[in-house]
């Protein structure tokens, strides 16, 4: 009879312990695997004092793959004290309390992925997170877990003008098609593409143009990867430009005519950059960890040849490819590789 | 808060005096320039100087309608002064000065901005300021400067500060230091203005090369955010810290072959704020880690032989997952690429000339590398083939094609998507005393698969297009007329655009060929399922006046009016927009 009321009170103070605090933990099932971007939509930590009593606490997390593979643990030596003022009302912890990057301890394969990428690999994983005492790292609550799913998202890439394509003036004054690869893997949200096509005014290099332009269009697509465009710019054909005249954008192109081999190898040409931004539901920008944070991807710049067509049919249509860089080589711009050395 | 205060003052001071000592160098460059001139008329100078004004306007109906929104600046005035002096054989000045009054800035740290400091508006994107003086193999590096050191470690930032280029016989040495972009506060507006951390940045680079042989070079590239030069911090952007190096090389053989390589590796720090972590690998003394360091790989390798009338190639990309350089802020990491080109001339005629010219690539690109469950695989081809078959007719042909596919399941699906583009255009002309005729046809069909991923119906969007061009080209008129007419038709279940456009234009030179006139009226119809049809008409007018030897009026005109149909709400909602383009250029020397 002694030794079951021994461990019914052992059981009993156990539980007081392990109650002192409430706990609520909340993540989103798929956050991205940048754990740096973690925010409040990717993970919530609720405490509130079940008896009253504030005090301090320490937050154990624990990362396991489904397989039961311990991907992390709080290295509670370094771990942040949190104090928990029952008075204050609840205390909501994010991210960058729970797992704070300087206190975790990454293992394996999990670690090399951090330390390369800042990610974690793909896969699902579970999340434990439970409160501890500072000192004794006696457990103060209650431990929570959560599983969820990681995908390392890339952003969609620009396919169609594909970069340094050359159009012809007569189509591409009423329609450009736009197409791009969709953010993959899929996220669970609704994402907006945002397409956006910036002029590459003279002395612009294009990514200048990128960065300071208005662009000419910025449309929101929503649950496609197409986009057909009417530009209604007033195109024109430089019927005076013979190929060596200072007219607008000029762009090299390195295609040998083979009607006239010893064309000058310069021609004119509209200059644009387009490139794809990606929102998400909330219309903020889409990224798993790029450094911009913008949602921007890799442009591609593609031409509008403003040739009459008797100048251009003694050449080649547009076409992809085989065009040298398009940047308007000023002062203070050099080309990708550097000419060699003329001394 | 004084500190920083004072902090910026000195540094606007600085740029003051920095223009000052830039406009010194400019007046006495000219009054060198007037003295070498006359003494030993061994000056000369090339380049161009130009301003130029341009207007847009828009107007909406229904009053009040915002479907539409203005895309240029309502009033802009660009400048450039880009004139190149030499001075005898040995000293030369290159100048290039390019900037406009209204910043527009879109993306990038300076988008939303609407008024900007003095120091925002030298290191803006939109406005260079660079001095490039040069002596025999130095030369000195003054303001803006687009530096492209290799494709992985530095090429697309512009930033303005000081720096070199030196190249003693076959060796050179580069650096280059200043900023990238200035601190901005973050404005929660409207419109809301995310802020930018100032960003300074370091570049160097030495190597050996010789002319058309070979040439080698190890890069270092780095840049980092100032965490004290905002005082309302940007919300979604971190301070951050990057370092890059790379070694890169090419070789040119015999025959045209060609080879080069490229290998770096970076480290970037994407929290500036976050402590300090021994256990994480550093780079002392250009990178402490903290706790968002990360490191990784890229590397780049070509090979192939380029000749007259055959070029062949062979491309290798490699971008690590945590690769990040501060020189390519939008390189896409965690990739493979690879691709093989070809272009070739056959067929010749009688005078030796060829008659058929082909360009075709094939590659693949891999994305997610890093992540074996998730990687994502593109197929892109191309091929266009262009054969002249006598003095009347010509032909093109082209393919194109990409296709993109991830890991695929069961609800949800993998992701694919496929374009394929076919193009067939001939051309034949036909002339006599008085007139060339040219006339072209084109056609062109895309055919563009995307798979739902919830249902893994895979939805096929098709498009026609067809192109007829006439253009009469007079022997004894001073005009040149064309003509077009265009049908295009989309159609994916439930949707269906037709569009007809009709375009002419005429050009012709006036005053005594000193004046090149062109003007272009072009009619859209366009029609979406069974709504109303819609009405677009542009109409542009170029005028091009060489008033004298050296200077030259542009004048560039266009107005757009476009008139819905019922498709959107408000019914028969419309646009007007106008723009209107004038700048003089003065284009220096003989």
């Amino acid at each position: 009879m002694k030794k079951i009321f021994l461990i019914a009170s052992i059981c009993f103070a156990s539980h007081f312990c392990i109650a002192q605090f409430n706990t609520t933990l909340v993540v989103n099932s798929n956050p991205m695997g940048s754990l740096l971007n973690w925010g409040i939509k990717d993970l919530t930590y609720i405490i509130s004092s079940s008896a009253g009593a504030g005090g301090k606490a320490l937050i154990k997390a624990t990362l396991k793959t489904t397989d039961g593979t311990i991907a992390a643990t709080t290295n509670l030596a370094r771990a942040r004290v949190i104090a928990i003022n029952p008075a204050a009302g609840n205390v909501i912890l994010y991210a960058a309390d729970v797992i704070p990057l300087e206190s975790i301890s990454f293992n394996g394969k999990f670690k090399t992925s951090m330390d390369r990428s800042g990610k974690l690999p793909s896969g699902s994983y579970q999340l434990c997170v439970q409160l501890v005492a500072p000192a004794t790292f006696q457990p103060l609550s209650e431990e929570r877990c959560r599983t969820f799913n990681i995908a390392a998202f890339q952003l969609p890439i620009p396919m169609m003008p594909a970069n340094e394509t050359v159009l012809d003036i007569e189509r591409a004054k009423t329609t450009i098609t736009f197409r791009w690869t969709p953010v993959a893997p899929r996220p669970a949200e609704m994402l907006t593409y945002r397409v956006t096509v910036f002029e590459v005014l003279e002395n612009q290099t294009p990514m200048q143009a990128l960065r300071s332009n208005q662009p000419l269009l910025a449309k929101d697509i929503i649950g496609t990867t197409q986009y057909i465009w009417q530009p209604q710019l007033g195109l024109t054909i430089c019927s005076s430009c013979s190929g060596n005249t200072d007219g607008d954008n000029k762009m090299k192109k390195d295609s040998s005519n083979i009607a006239k081999p010893d064309m000058d190898p310069e021609i004119d040409a509209y200059a644009f950059i387009w490139t794809i931004q990606t929102l998400d539901s909330r219309g903020t920008p889409f990224g798993d960890g790029n450094i911009n944070s913008d949602g921007i991807s890799e442009p591609n710049v593609f031409f509008i040849d403003r040739r009459s067509m008797e100048m251009r049919k003694s050449g080649q249509p547009s076409r992809v490819g085989n065009l040298n860089s398009a940047r308007k080589l000023k002062p203070g711009m050099e080309l990708i590789f550097p000419p060699f050395n003329k001394n | 808060m004084g500190l920083p205060l004072t902090i910026k003052g000195i540094e606007m001071i600085s740029a003051k005096l920095f223009f000052i000592t830039i406009l010194v160098v400019i007046f006495s460059t000219n009054i060198l320039a007037q003295e070498t001139e006359t003494k030993k008329k061994e000056f000369s100078i090339s380049g161009t100087a130009g301003v130029n004004y341009e207007y847009y306007g828009l107007s909406r109906k229904p009053t009040g309608w915002t479907g539409f929104t203005a895309r240029k600046p309502w009033n802009q005035v660009r400048f450039n002064f880009t004139p190149t002096m030499q001075f005898g054989e040995n000293f030369s000045l290159p100048i290039n000065f390019n900037f406009a009054m209204k910043p527009t800035n879109f993306v990038g740290p300076y988008s939303g901005i609407k008024k900007q400091s003095f120091g925002q508006f030298i290191t803006n994107p939109m406005n260079n300021f660079g001095l490039n003086p040069k002596y025999k193999w130095a030369e000195l590096q003054l303001g803006t400067q687009y530096l492209n050191y290799s494709e992985l470690s530095t090429g697309d930032i512009g930033v303005f500060g000081v720096g070199f280029d030196l190249r003693p016989r076959s060796y050179f040495f580069k650096f280059f230091s200043g900023l990238s972009q200035q601190g901005i506060n973050y404005f929660n507006g409207p419109p809301t203005i995310y802020g930018a951390y100032k960003k300074k940045n370091w570049m160097f680079s030495l190597g050996k090369a010789r002319e058309g042989k070979y040439e080698m070079a190890l890069n270092f590239v780095k840049a980092k955010d100032d965490t004290n030069s905002v005082v309302t911090r940007p919300l979604t952007i971190k301070p951050q810290e990057g370092f890059t190096m790379s070694f890169a090389g090419k070789a040119v053989f015999k025959g045209g072959f060609y080879v080069h390589a490229e290998g770096a590796q970076s480290f970037y720090s994407k929290n500036l704020l976050l402590p300090e972590d021994t256990s994480r690998q550093s780079f002392k003394p250009f990178i402490k880690a903290n706790t968002s360091t990360v490191k990784d790989y890229a590397a780049d390798f070509g090979i192939g032989r380029k000749s007259r009338n055959f070029d062949i190639g062979a491309k290798l990309k490699y971008i690590g997952a945590g690769f990040q350089t501060p020189g390519y802020p939008f390189m896409l990491p965690d990739r493979v690429d690879y691709t093989l080109n070809t272009r070739f001339n056959a067929w010749k005629d009688s005078t030796g000339n060829y008659k058929m010219n082909v360009v075709a690539s094939v590659g693949q690109r891999v994305n997610n590398v890093s992540n074996t469950t998730l990687k994502a695989k593109q197929f892109i081809g191309n091929l266009n083939w262009f054969t002249q078959f006598n003095e009347h007719w010509n032909l093109n042909v082209s393919y194109n094609n990409f296709g993109f596919e991830t890991p695929s399941g069961i609800n949800p699906y993998g992701i694919k998507n496929v374009s394929n583009d076919f193009g067939v255009n001939p051309s034949y002309t036909w002339s006599n005393d008085k007139v060339i005729h040219l006339a072209s046809f084109n056609y062109n069909y895309s055919k563009y698969n995307e798979r739902d991923v919830i249902t893994g119906i895979t939805t096929s969007n098709n498009t026609h297009t067809a192109l007829l061009t006439y253009v009469p080209t007079f022997l004894t008129k001073n005009i040149s007329p064309d003509f077009s007419l265009m049908y295009f038709i989309n159609s994916v279940p439930g949707f269906k655009l037709n569009l007809v456009t009709f375009s002419c234009g005429a050009g012709m030179q006036a005053m005594k060929k000193k004046m090149n006139l062109r003007s272009q009226l072009q009619f859209n119809y366009s029609k979406t399922n069974s709504f109303k049809n819609n009405n677009n008409l542009v109409a542009s007018l170029t005028c091009d006046w060489k008033v004298s030897k050296k200077l030259t009026w542009n004048n560039f005109v266009s107005s757009n009016q476009f008139k819905y149909g019922n498709e959107i709400i408000p019914n028969n909602a419309s646009y007007f927009e106008t723009n209107f383009r004038t700048g003089f250029q003065y284009r220096f020397g003989k």
